[in-house]
């Protein structure tokens, strides 16, 4: 491990003190195995400490750090500065309002999801014991349960940033999860929610969600599966 | 609490899936573009022969034959693009849809290149 100089230009924003966002340039020392959020801690610990970011698990599981660097969405917890080189360009997710600094608000994005009712629904009485599931049908959920509600998926999708009333890829793939577990019987009402010009239909195949997503998850294979299924049903 | 104005995000860097897209919209709205041109042309045929007769003499020059070639590229790779978007939607095609980009977007070129040959015949090159 050695020490190296960097230059991070961060995208600052006081509430009450600055009319509109300005950049702000640190030139500091790191080392060189750092990841982004050490970067900032760093500048957060030594050099400012106004600034204002979130984290909290440093493992890639909470979701609470996903920010814009050098124009791509990331985790800053998982991810090694010596990917974007010695200049770092750190900015707050695209499309939402910002509270302080890094850190926006994010009551639209989990409002859209609770429009699509992320719980098992169910018209049947519950089993005694636990549900049964054949391989065959968690294999049809798969990966999509793996979201971590980051929002780096719909920060980066372009159908998202003019429209805030679309739903966002986060929200359809918490759509699809529950839509094709076969335990849940709520299938028909998400349907319905998702068939809108807002909904599903919005999905342009852009596939930054994608590029996005620090699950590695197929967000857009699972939005098709659930435009098929939507047709399906109105057939 | 900053407010963001809602637009297109241009310091976001550009996938392959993006720069499809992007494109694909361009491409659309050149070819609306061209459409109300081609009833422009087509209307000038309501003022008699001979006045459809000089524009289609004005079409014909190099500029126009020059410009026909990009319409036939704008519109493969509208078709094209188009075809790719329908097969990652129903037939699975988000698996691979760089390389589904990269192999439409080459046919699309070969078919480009063989129709710009067949309208730059058409031209009246001037003698020199």
């Amino acid at each position: 491990m050695a020490m190296i100089d960097i230059s991070v230009k961060i995208l600052r924003y006081q509430p009450g003190k600055d009319e509109k966002p300005h950049w702000q340039v640190f030139n500091i020392a790191v080392e060189d195995e750092s990841t982004i959020l050490d970067v900032l801690n760093e500048i957060h610990w030594q050099h400012d400490g106004t600034l204002a970011y979130r984290r909290s698990c440093r493992s890639s599981i909470c979701g609470s750090c996903a920010m814009k660097v050098n124009g791509r969405n990331v985790l800053a917890c998982e991810t090694p500065i010596h990917r974007f080189g010695r200049k770092l360009k750190i900015e707050p997710l695209s499309g939402f309002d910002i509270i302080k600094d890094l850190v926006v608000d994010l009551d639209p994005f989990f409002a859209k999801l609770k429009r699509i009712r992320p719980y098992l629904i169910l018209d049947k009485p519950a089993p005694d014991k636990e549900f049964v599931q054949s391989p065959e049908q968690l294999e049809q959920i798969g990966e999509s349960t793996l979201c971590i509600l980051c929002a780096a998926c719909s920060a980066a999708c372009p159908s998202s940033w003019p429209n805030s009333e679309y739903l966002g890829p986060a929200a359809l793939l918490k759509a699809y999860r529950f839509i094709f577990d076969s335990r849940d019987d709520g299938a028909d009402q998400r349907i319905e929610i998702v068939n809108d010009k807002n909904g599903v239909w919005r999905c342009h195949t852009i596939f930054n969600c994608v590029e996005a997503c620090p699950k590695k998850i197929k967000i857009t294979e699972y939005l098709s599966r659930l435009k098929v299924k939507v047709v399906e049903n109105s057939l | 609490m900053y407010k963001r104005t809602r637009f297109y995000d241009f310091t976001y860097y550009n996938f392959i899936g993006s720069w499809a897209w992007i494109l694909h919209r361009l491409a659309g709205l050149a070819l609306i573009f061209y459409l109300c041109l081609h009833i422009w042309v087509i209307n000038s045929l309501t003022h008699g022969e001979a006045a459809f007769n000089n524009v289609m003499a004005f079409l014909n020059g190099v500029p126009f034959k020059l410009l026909e070639t990009g319409l036939w590229g704008v519109i493969l790779f509208h078709a094209f693009n188009g075809v790719r978007i329908v097969i990652i939607d129903f037939f699975k095609g988000s698996l691979v849809h760089k390389k589904l980009f990269i192999v439409l977007i080459a046919v699309a070129f070969i078919l480009w290149a063989l129709g710009s040959y067949l309208i730059l015949q058409h031209v009246q090159w001037r003698a020199g």
